[in-house]
């Protein structure tokens, strides 16, 4: 057995041969020092000082957008910022003050810009000036020698060809956020760095992988004035480095239909409010508008203060998209829902009728309806055809909330609609154990009156609207909505079509659907409907107009005053939706005009002219033999209704759909 | 009277030399730490010298400490060490924290461990031990390595799987150093070379990940890979190279300052020492090094336990490993592969290894004299 003391003896000689070993390493290391220090010393040593690699970033083109018909609504298109490089900027009061000179803008401004940027390593470019026009960057480029360091940049800038119509939908890209880089590295696993452009809202937010490519590089060889010297891959040095080109993003073509969202947009005007057409068949999206609105373009290019103040300083919040990101009681539009349960849960019949005439009591309260009605008895799609309150008010006070809220939930009300677009809202129906929860209070049968006709806590979306017409439309196909046909590479070979998805086919009695069909049909297609006034010559369309109260405290002149001598702020808000042809609905498509005052009135008007515009398009056949058909009928009537137009006119000026009035008793 | 007496006999027994080269190693790595960042006024790189600083006193800390653990105590511990070090990577693999695509850290309530740092340690330990007591005496065949390299090659394959693959071969080196130094036999060490070749191109061709294939890839011939680390390669032996003699001056590196050595506070802190302190700079500082090892096989002759012999050359091969590999990689002799240079580069991880490595040698020193 060997002692500690003689085992290290005999290790002594290999102990000593490691050290041999580690003293040939660093002889190594001291020889490839000497050949890079010494013997090819001077040769690095000249290239660090004279020459700089510089990688550039290529940037990828994002994917552009179309309409349903091929037609550019998203387009890319290079436009240029004046930069300055700290590192190579020489004679800096002259240079700067010649730039200034053709910039036009003072010396201090530039030097203003440059202090703030100066925390940045003096390599990178400081933007002075964006978006410089054509006389600029001819200048900039002319006179390169007298300005060192001074240089001009392209950018590719996001360009929506319609501006401000459907701005909402497709959305709009601006620079990554300080706060956003970490949060968006993580979740998407790409290396993002400031000034990179991402998706922020819309279609752009949603699709943002999806259109945006992979950057490409190259590396270019820059003077030590920060010109462009050669590309790198002629130098000996760097023989052999290649640059790598960028892939561009993935086009998307929309189920956007150009010509009926200008249509949609300019109905509406300068009112604030949101139209959404929908396609029953399959849930494609042919219009969504919201105004007001803003032009998308202006956040790629770089907001500047001015726009970016009148944006966030508007009250009517121009950057929030009504059709979807909003929600308001739909009034009269939700009676058919009601119908749709009082029919089903055997509440009334097909022939039960119910007089219209003056006002119901129930409980303290007494419930009136929008106008005085004749003596007459209406049944249920009469009841729709006069939007009659009574009719719906007997009917819900031997309602359950919670039955009607499962029929309205059949039909998409209180949940989101699942569309691809960011911060949807679910809007709201109620039941009694939500007011239970909430308020801590239980419901109210009173409330379910009020709810009947689509106000108290009832609240939707312009999109669950149209969806939820279409679904009537199409006796029971409620789709998913999408805006997304197809994604296509930048070749236009197609990578991926969005199949329709059906949510759920709603199974009602055949009776049911017919006679809502019947109601629908009624307002705008017989004399004395809500929207006879507004259908518009061989629509064929079959709808409802909704005026929805606006509970807001005001004071009892004004609660009793005509809508149009209210305060903006006070005025009900007008909704019409409807579908068309009724025959064989193709279209739906709901209006929301926000304090509007009437729903026939001034949202009725808004989606006439998008279901017109729709028919001569898509069911030209069909219209030109409906408007035929209509011109003989018209002629029969005309004499009778021009004498109902007169009263008409002047009542739904004052209407409301609804008033609450504490009973005196 | 008696404690006071027992404190100033340790004092005075206290070997100064290995806290002295680490000492005078971080202080030329510090500056050069400093140089290196100060041109980055990205507020993100501001606190990185600052951080240095404070870990470095932590570091001594460490040292403190472990020269306190006598080497008996060690000769215990080494297995447990090595089995818990073991049982912490299998962890890492289940449920550690990713970052840069790998799976490296441990999160234990806000303080960050890595196994794999000191897995290096406690491997040293594990076969230091094993060595000590299986036939110490004899010269060793093939046969007599199995055991050893089967402790070596759990760890490694689990490091490997983080993946890590640096810190994976190391284990490798360490493994070979020791047994080199328990009288491997050179016939032996003949075979090893031949199958190390073998494997290596198997490896190669079937086990790599895509990037790591690109690094070595990247190595044998820096132009074809054109932005990843050919890219830096490149950058790095400009910046070596332009340093020629004397080097352009402290806080002079244009190199670092224009930022195109993206990670010059930690793999690339020798290229950037060398453009500022050119070949001269590099000598006195590869003489610092050479003085701490040769230090570390002097200590290796001159212990009591046969153990602490081979504990002693474990060690030193930690050291040794990362030194001459991180200073291969930036002269463009080898693969970039992420291995920090001992005391001179940014990273709170591997100072604490080092520090551990010293204190084990200082502890070891000590119990020449104190008994």
């Amino acid at each position: 057995m060997f002692g500690d003391e003689e085992l290290i003896k005999i290790h002594k000689s290999r102990g000593t041969q490691v050290a041999n070993i580690i003293v040939g390493c660093f002889v190594i290391v001291l020889v490839r020092l000497w050949y890079l220090q010494i013997y090819k010393g001077e040769l690095y040593h000249k290239f660090s000082i004279q020459n700089r690699l510089r990688e550039e970033t290529i940037w990828a083109p994002r994917g552009m957008i179309y309409s349903r018909n091929d037609q550019l609504l998203v387009d890319n298109i290079p436009r240029f910022d004046a930069v300055v490089t700290r590192q190579f900027l020489h004679d800096k009061e002259k240079t700067l003050k010649r730039l200034a000179l053709i910039l036009e803008m003072e010396v201090e401004e530039i030097e203003k810009i440059i202090k703030k940027n100066s925390f940045q390593a003096r390599y990178r470019p400081i933007i002075i000036k964006k978006n410089i026009d054509l006389d600029e960057v001819a200048k900039i480029e002319t006179e390169n020698a007298s300005l060192p360091g001074v240089s001009v940049e392209t950018f590719i800038s996001r360009e929506y060809v319609d501006k401000e119509v459907g701005a909402h939908a497709l959305g709009y890209i601006s620079e990554i956020s300080q706060a956003q880089l970490p949060k968006y590295r993580k979740r998407d696993k790409i290396d993002y760095k400031l000034g990179d452009f991402i998706g922020q809202f819309g279609l752009e937010q949603r699709m943002d992988k999806t259109l945006r490519g992979q950057n490409g590089f190259e590396f270019v060889e820059v003077d030590a004035l920060g010109r462009k010297k050669k590309y790198i891959n002629t130098d000996n040095l760097f023989k052999g480095i290649e640059n790598n080109p960028p892939v561009p993003g993935h086009n998307l073509q929309l189920t956007i239909d150009r010509d009926l969202q200008t249509v949609a947009y300019e109905a509406l005007g300068d009112r604030s409010g949101s139209v959404v057409a929908i396609n029953v068949e399959n849930g494609e999206l042919l219009a969504m508008v919201s105004t007001p609105a803003f032009d998308p373009s202006q956040f790629s290019r770089g907001l500047t203060q001015n726009y970016w103040s009148s944006l966030i300083n508007n009250e009517e919040e121009p950057l929030r998209d009504r059709s979807i990101q909003n929600h308001f009681p739909p009034g009269s539009t939700f009676k058919p829902f009601t119908a749709i349960t009082a029919l089903e849960e055997g509440i009334i019949e097909k022939n039960t009728k119910i007089r219209c005439h003056g006002s119901f009591k129930f409980g303290r309260r007494i419930y009136r309806s929008w106008k005085s009605f004749g003596t007459e008895k209406y049944d249920v799609t009469d009841a729709l055809k006069h939007s009659c309150n009574i009719f719906f008010y007997k009917v819900a006070a031997e309602m359950d909330i919670d039955i009607l809220a499962k029929y309205a939930n059949m039909f998409g009300f209180g949940m989101k609609t699942g569309i691809n677009l960011p911060r949807e809202v679910s809007g709201l129906i109620p039941t009694k154990e939500w007011k239970l929860q909430r308020n801590g209070v239980p419901w109210q049968q009173g409330e379910t009156l009020s709810c009947s006709i689509g106000q108290s806590y009832v609240l939707v979306s312009t999109l669950q609207l149209a969806n939820a017409y279409a679904a009537i439309a199409t006796k029971g196909k409620l789709y998913k909505p999408y805006l997304v046909k197809e994604v296509l590479d930048n070749q236009g070979n197609i990578l991926r079509t969005t199949q329709p998805e059906l949510i759920r086919q709603i199974e009602l009695k055949d009776q049911t659907w017919d006679l809502i069909h019947q109601g629908l049909y009624k307002v705008a297609n017989e004399p004395h409907g809500t929207a006879w006034w507004r259908r518009g010559l061989g629509n064929q369309m079959a709808g409802k107009s909704g005026t929805s109260q606006v509970v807001a405290a005001q004071s009892k002149e004004e609660l009793y005053a005509k809508c149009s001598e209210k305060q903006y702020k006070n005025r009900h808000h007008g909704v019409f939706v409807a579908f068309a042809p009724f025959d064989n609905p193709k279209i739906a498509v709901a209006a929301f005009v926000e304090h509007g005052c009437g729903g026939s009135s001034a949202a009725a008007p808004v989606v006439e002219k998008v279901i017109n515009t729709y028919m001569k398009k898509y069911e030209a056949e069909t219209y030109e033999a409906n408007v035929k058909k209509e011109r003989a009928q018209l002629a029969r009537i005309r004499k009778r209704a021009i004498e109902i137009r007169k009263k008409e006119e002047e009542e739904e000026e004052g209407q409301t759909t609804e008033t609450e009035v504490e009973g005196n008793e | 009277m008696n404690f006071k007496k027992n404190l100033v006999d340790f004092i005075k027994k206290y070997d100064l030399s290995f806290l002295g080269s680490m000492y005078a190693i971080f202080f030329i790595g510090a500056l050069n730490l400093y140089s290196a960042t100060h041109a980055q006024t990205s507020s993100k790189l501001q606190p990185i010298f600052g951080s240095q600083l404070k870990w470095f006193v932590v570091a001594n800390f460490v040292v403190l400490i472990v020269s306190l653990v006598g080497p008996k105590t060690l000769f215990r511990l080494s297995y447990w060490a090595y089995l818990g070090n073991v049982f912490l990577l299998v962890l890492v693999l289940l449920l550690g924290q990713k970052g840069m695509g790998a799976q490296r850290w441990l999160v234990l309530g806000g303080f960050r461990l890595q196994p794999s740092e000191l897995m290096k340690i406690s491997l040293a330990l594990a076969l230091s031990r094993y060595y000590a007591r299986v036939h110490p005496e004899r010269e060793m065949y093939l046969k007599d390595l199995i055991v050893p390299f089967i402790m070596t090659m759990i760890p490694t394959v689990l490091i490997i799987m983080q993946p890590d693959l640096g810190t994976g071969l190391l284990l490798i080196l360490i493994f070979l150093v020791i047994s080199f130094f328990k009288r491997l036999r050179w016939k032996s060490i003949g075979i090893i070379a031949i199958i190390g070749v073998i494997s290596g191109l198997l490896m190669y061709n079937f086990g790599l990940k895509e990037y790591q294939k690109k690094r070595i890839l990247t190595f044998m011939n820096p132009q074809a890979d054109a932005k990843g680390s050919g890219y830096n390669a490149i950058q790095s032996q400009i910046a070596i190279g332009s340093g020629r003699f004397l080097g352009k001056g402290f806080k002079n590196s244009s190199q670092a300052s224009l930022n195109y050595l993206p990670e010059n506070h930690t793999d690339f802190v020798f290229s950037i020492f060398n453009e500022e302190h050119g070949f001269f700079g590099s000598v006195v500082l590869i003489s610092l090094y050479l003085i701490l090892f040769l230090r570390f096989v002097w200590l290796s002759g001159s212990v009591l336990r046969f153990y602490d012999s081979i504990l002693v050359i474990g060690v030193m091969s930690i050291f040794f490993w990362h030194t001459f590999i991180n200073m291969c990689m930036v002269m463009g002799l080898m693969p970039i592969v992420g291995l920090p240079l001992p005391f001179m580069s940014y990273g709170g991880s591997s100072l604490i290894t080092f520090a551990i490595c010293i204190g084990i040698a200082t502890s070891l020193s000590n119990s020449r004299n104190l008994f």
